[in-house]
């Protein structure tokens, strides 16, 4: 409608009156906030007191980078995030590609296709990670000839896209039975249904525990650094490993890593609040 | 009223049977030839079966046996007869089944591009025409969600009628809408009946089924009761089933 409501031109007014609505404070949240975070860093403080453990975090930054001569290098901590990030998002799609796959060949006509489906979905869910990971470095990739950071890559996807894959067809069955009669009754094929009516309401509606299993993703990848692939976490076991500033390192990375999946989540917030349908 | 002479046979149903995998019969040696350009209103009590007649038509629900030929293509086991079929068939939903994540005009347009295969300017042109047929033309960029629920079910006309289908299948079309849209529904519907459009309905609306059918068939337990002109089947029905239904809703 390109009619300017009366409520949209009284908005266009309201901004100085706003000011002072926007400006009052949530006492009680602020106060209640406070109170819990000052909980939780008092216990920290002093539980490490109590070990006598002897802070350093003036360590920590030359492991994130240094500056020497105007030359901006990379630390250790920096570089395993970019391996980090790259198994991750080479992972991501790889996890989503699987779990669709699965999903159509669970949901589809053809027994061999609905059979395969059911083993790989058991065995990836109720197996641990760790496992898979040291099966796919030590057995399978000698024989197909890759190499350690494909190996992680696979054996993270295989993993997460069991779970994608029931993230997928819940949200496919979850739609009403009418969508599929509407589609059908107008001559369109499966394929098209598919592509054209019940995948694009699906994810729709799956994208929240999407989400939640990406953020799974970017965490399990430390799990990889059992093979002794050097992304964030095997750095830090490293320097942990030579510097003993356990906290210090651990702290900054579960920072980093909780920048990564906050900022993931914001973005696919804003992706939902773009697709909403209005049913 | 001005209505087109009734062509030959366009749908065949020979003895066709459907149980539910629950047990429940709903179909039972059920036989009826429909004609071009004829409106047929099939009545009856919830749970007679009706609604599966019209499923089966368009191979929404498996036959178990008997025969349906539609056109002089079989409904068969065969991927190309049942798409095929469906392409001529138009389908009116009780609860309209619009595609959400669609604008109005979206949903018009789909099918004939995907399976006409339309350009896009015709498709566009032809479910403009049909948008303005059925007054929806001013809500084209609309989402289904944002219309209400008269205009949604003449939205899904547009969409069955959008494939030229050379019959359209009415599952309780007005069923679902609040009592002041089922005349804009209805309405619609009569255009259509009047311009020779093959038509089976499943309704509840008697005065609809006086005016336009050509045929009235009322079902019971998976079979046909009784069948008859508008004039003879509401004036003088024979059986006592008839009679007591008619009692009840009249």
């Amino acid at each position: 409608m390109n009619v300017v409501s009366p409520d949209m031109k009284l908005c266009s007014k309201v901004p100085e009156k706003n000011f002072f609505v926007m400006s009052k404070i949530p006492i009680k949240d602020i106060i209640a906030y406070t109170l819990v975070m000052g909980g939780i860093i008092f216990i920290i403080l002093r539980g490490a007191s109590e070990q006598g453990y002897f802070w350093q975090w003036f360590q920590v930054p030359k492991y994130l980078f240094t500056l020497e001569d105007g030359t901006f290098t990379l630390g250790p901590l920096l570089q395993g995030l970019k391996v980090t990030l790259n198994i991750t998002w080479i992972a991501m799609i790889l996890t989503y590609t699987i779990g669709l796959i699965t999903a159509l060949l669970r949901l589809s006509d053809s027994i061999v296709g609905r059979l395969f489906a059911r083993v790989y979905l058991e065995t990836a869910r109720n197996t641990p990670l760790i496992v898979q990971l040291f099966f796919i470095y030590f057995v399978v990739a000698p024989v197909l000839g890759i190499d350690r950071l494909f190996s992680a890559i696979i054996a993270l996807s295989l993993f997460e896209g069991a779970y994608a894959s029931e993230i997928y067809r819940s949200g496919i069955v979850s739609l009403p039975k009418g969508q599929w009669e509407a589609s059908h009754s107008l001559g369109l094929s499966r394929f098209d249904t598919y592509r054209k009516i019940i995948l694009p309401q699906a994810v729709r509606r799956v994208l929240p525990p999407l989400t939640s299993q990406t953020i799974s993703l970017i965490k399990d990848s430390s799990l990889v650094s059992v093979i002794a692939v050097y992304e964030m976490t095997m750095q830090a076991n490293a320097i942990v490993a030579e510097t003993f500033l356990s906290f210090e390192i651990y702290f900054t990375i579960a920072a980093i890593y909780l920048v990564i999946t906050i900022s993931l989540s914001q973005v696919i917030a804003l992706l939902e609040r773009r697709f909403k349908v209005n049913n | 009223m001005t209505k087109m002479k009734l062509g030959d046979y366009i749908i065949n149903v020979n003895n066709i049977c459907k149980t539910f995998p629950n047990g429940v019969k709903a179909l039972c040696n059920f036989t009826t030839n429909i004609r071009r350009a004829e409106v047929v209103v099939v009545i009856g009590p919830s749970g007679s079966g009706k609604s599966t007649f019209l499923r089966c038509l368009n191979g929404l629900e498996e036959i178990d046996s008997g025969e349906i030929i539609f056109d002089g293509i079989p409904l068969d086991h065969h991927k190309e007869n049942r798409l095929k079929i469906r392409r001529e068939m138009g389908m009116v939903f009780q609860s309209f089944n619009l595609f959400p994540h669609m604008t109005v005009l979206e949903n018009v347009m789909l099918a004939q591009q995907l399976v006409r295969k339309s350009s896009k300017t015709v498709a566009k042109s032809v479910s403009m025409e049909l948008l303005e047929k059925v007054g929806i033309q001013d809500k084209i960029d609309s989402y289904p969600g944002q219309l209400s629920g008269g205009q949604q079910q003449r939205v899904a006309i547009a969409r069955a009628l959008a494939m030229k289908p050379k019959v359209m299948l009415f599952d309780e079309a007005t069923s679902a809408l609040d009592p002041e849209m089922i005349g804009e529904v209805l309405d619609v519907m009569k255009t259509l009946a009047n311009e020779g459009m093959t038509m089976i309905c499943v309704t509840h609306e008697l005065g609809f089924a006086q005016e336009v059918s050509d045929w009235v068939i009322f079902m019971d337990e998976g079979k046909i009761i009784e069948g008859g002109t508008a004039e003879h089947f509401f004036s003088d029905p024979k059986e006592e089933r008839t009679k007591h239904f008619l009692s009840q809703i009249l």
